[in-house]
């Protein structure tokens, strides 16, 4: 079921998926171009691409699996490799005409990295801009605070469109989604603000933005609520909650059953109570989830 | 009072925090020996790691058993004579998140969890300089090294720091352990660490693996 206004790029072919790293280690193109094909149909209109730690050393096979992925589905292909060495062997493999013309993405340019721009010699792509890292005097620090993310995004906007060409449709912001059982320093509630205030600000007038979904039930228990995954119930919350504020863009699993949930939903409560939660205390309010789903079974 | 220790133990492990820390303050207010009581502690953090593997418990239980120790170690620690308490620590380790890695929320559970189990922890943040490595390790002589990263980047920046400690004649005398993101037998061998952990409790087990008590 799709959210209107609201698209997704599959994370799929990403060896931290248990199964996908399976298909990697054993360089199963078959199985790898069944993954792309599946996500696709689900809903994606683009793949992320990684082979995890290979990917530094081995050029031949990850242009060997973008060339198997481009020759199986017709959607555009996004990088995922925080280096312009990597991003280099990614672009150039890339063939634009077996998308439809479209163009790559590159996942993903910081302020901390910027010596991607060079990787536009190659050709045109779109870009993910992640925002929880700023340079400040010459180093890199984590964003901690809304004004620090606005900030980069801000920053990075500005230089890619007046400096570099882009449109700023063709920017995706990152406003990083952590792991809410990990969550201990409002870290959520500080991209649900990030989302709003870059939706808000008129500078930033139409670049998407974007968050890593899958990263957000990581660790959690595998409960059920009337036989839908805990996880997948956490997804949805969060949707519910950023959507309306600006979010338009899902990094995540196609076939997840995204959904804005009804007020009453408990795991929707839950995560509204937790973001306005700091520390043991919103993890105390999570762990009440356990307990719910246990009766909900018991019923 | 053989049952009022079961009873802390039971507390703990299942998470009744507010009635754990009542009976810790009742008992030791009744003259209970505050060592045997955080040997109860230490029994009950077991009874949570063996939860944890077996997928009854998850980080958050972890976290808040984490927490109860925490709070029933501030109130006993101060009962214990002084030099019972000398030596105490059960080793050192000295961890980080390498350089030009910024995550840390990882690291910091692993800090919480070691210093809960008992060893001395010289935490040095994140995005820590190789020289800062070294000279962390001639100053505090750990028998445990921790290096901490989330990007795939920073294997590269585990496998200068294990080289570094190496150069600097001070990799005999230690243990390397790697955490963080997509850490594996592979990267090991590259970072040219000792053993990988994929949670917290991989980390004390390692550490107390290495450190017998």
């Amino acid at each position: 079921m799709a959210i209107p206004g609201v698209s997704i790029i599959g994370d799929r072919i990403n060896p931290g998926f248990k199964a996908t790293k399976a298909l990697v280690e054993s360089e199963d193109l078959a199985g790898l171009q069944a993954l792309a094909v599946r996500q696709v149909q689900a809903g994606a209109w683009c793949l992320d691409v990684t082979v995890g730690p290979r990917g530094y050393q081995d050029a031949h096979f990850l242009t060997e699996v973008i060339q198997a992925l481009q020759s199986t589905v017709n959607v555009p292909l996004c990088f995922d490799y925080p280096s312009a060495a990597v991003q280099e062997v990614c672009l150039k493999a890339y063939c634009p005409a077996k998308a439809g013309g479209r163009k790559p993405v590159v996942n993903s340019l910081a302020e901390t990295r910027q010596e991607m721009f060079e990787l536009l010699k190659i050709r045109p792509f779109q870009v993910i801009l992640m925002a929880s890292e700023r340079l400040e005097d010459g180093s890199p620090k984590s964003n901690k605070l809304t004004s620090e993310v606005l900030g980069v995004a801000r920053r990075m906007t500005g230089k890619l469109t007046q400096e570099y060409g882009f449109s700023r449709g063709d920017i995706f912001v990152d406003v990083t989604i952590h792991s809410l059982v990990s969550d201990l320093d409002g870290l959520t509630k500080m991209a649900l603000e990030a989302i709003r205030s870059i939706r808000e600000d008129s500078e930033l007038n139409g670049v998407h933005i974007i968050g890593g979904l899958t990263n957000i039930g990581n660790m959690l228990p595998s409960l059920k609520f009337d036989d839908v995954p805990l996880r997948q119930l956490v997804e949805s919350a969060f949707l519910t909650l950023a959507v309306p504020l600006g979010f338009d863009t899902i990094m995540g699993t196609p076939w997840n059953n995204f959904r804005i949930l009804p007020d009453d939903n408990i795991v929707l409560q839950a995560v509204k109570e937790f973001t306005e939660l700091k520390g043991l205390n919103a993890i105390r309010r999570l762990r009440q989830l356990w307990a719910q789903a246990k009766s909900s079974v018991n019923q | 009072m053989e049952d009022h220790g079961k009873q802390l133990i039971q507390h703990i492990a299942d998470m009744q925090e507010e009635e754990a820390a009542k009976l810790a303050r009742e008992m030791l207010d009744s003259g209970y020996d505050p060592v045997k009581l955080l040997g109860h502690c230490r029994e009950a953090m077991e009874i949570v790691g063996k939860r944890y593997e077996q997928g009854e418990y998850f980080l958050p239980e972890l976290m808040l058993a984490g927490e109860m120790l925490k709070a029933i170690g501030d109130m006993a620690k101060p009962l214990i004579p002084q030099d019972a308490s000398d030596g105490q620590a059960a080793g050192t380790v000295v961890i980080g998140t390498v350089q030009g890695d910024l995550h840390d929320i990882g690291k910091n559970i692993v800090v919480f969890m070691l210093e809960i189990n008992g060893f001395k922890v010289v935490d040095l943040g994140i995005d820590v300089p190789i020289a800062k490595f070294v000279d962390s390790i001639k100053e505090h002589k750990p028998q445990v090294v921790g290096l901490s990263g989330f990007l795939t980047l920073a294997f590269d920046a585990m496998k200068k720091t294990v080289e570094a400690i190496r150069e600097a004649g001070l990799r005999d005398h230690i243990k390397v352990m790697i955490g963080g993101g997509q850490v594996d037998d592979t990267v090991k061998i590259y970072t040219g660490a000792d053993a990988f952990g994929l949670n917290a409790m991989d980390a004390v087990s390692l550490c107390k693996h290495w450190v017998p008590t």
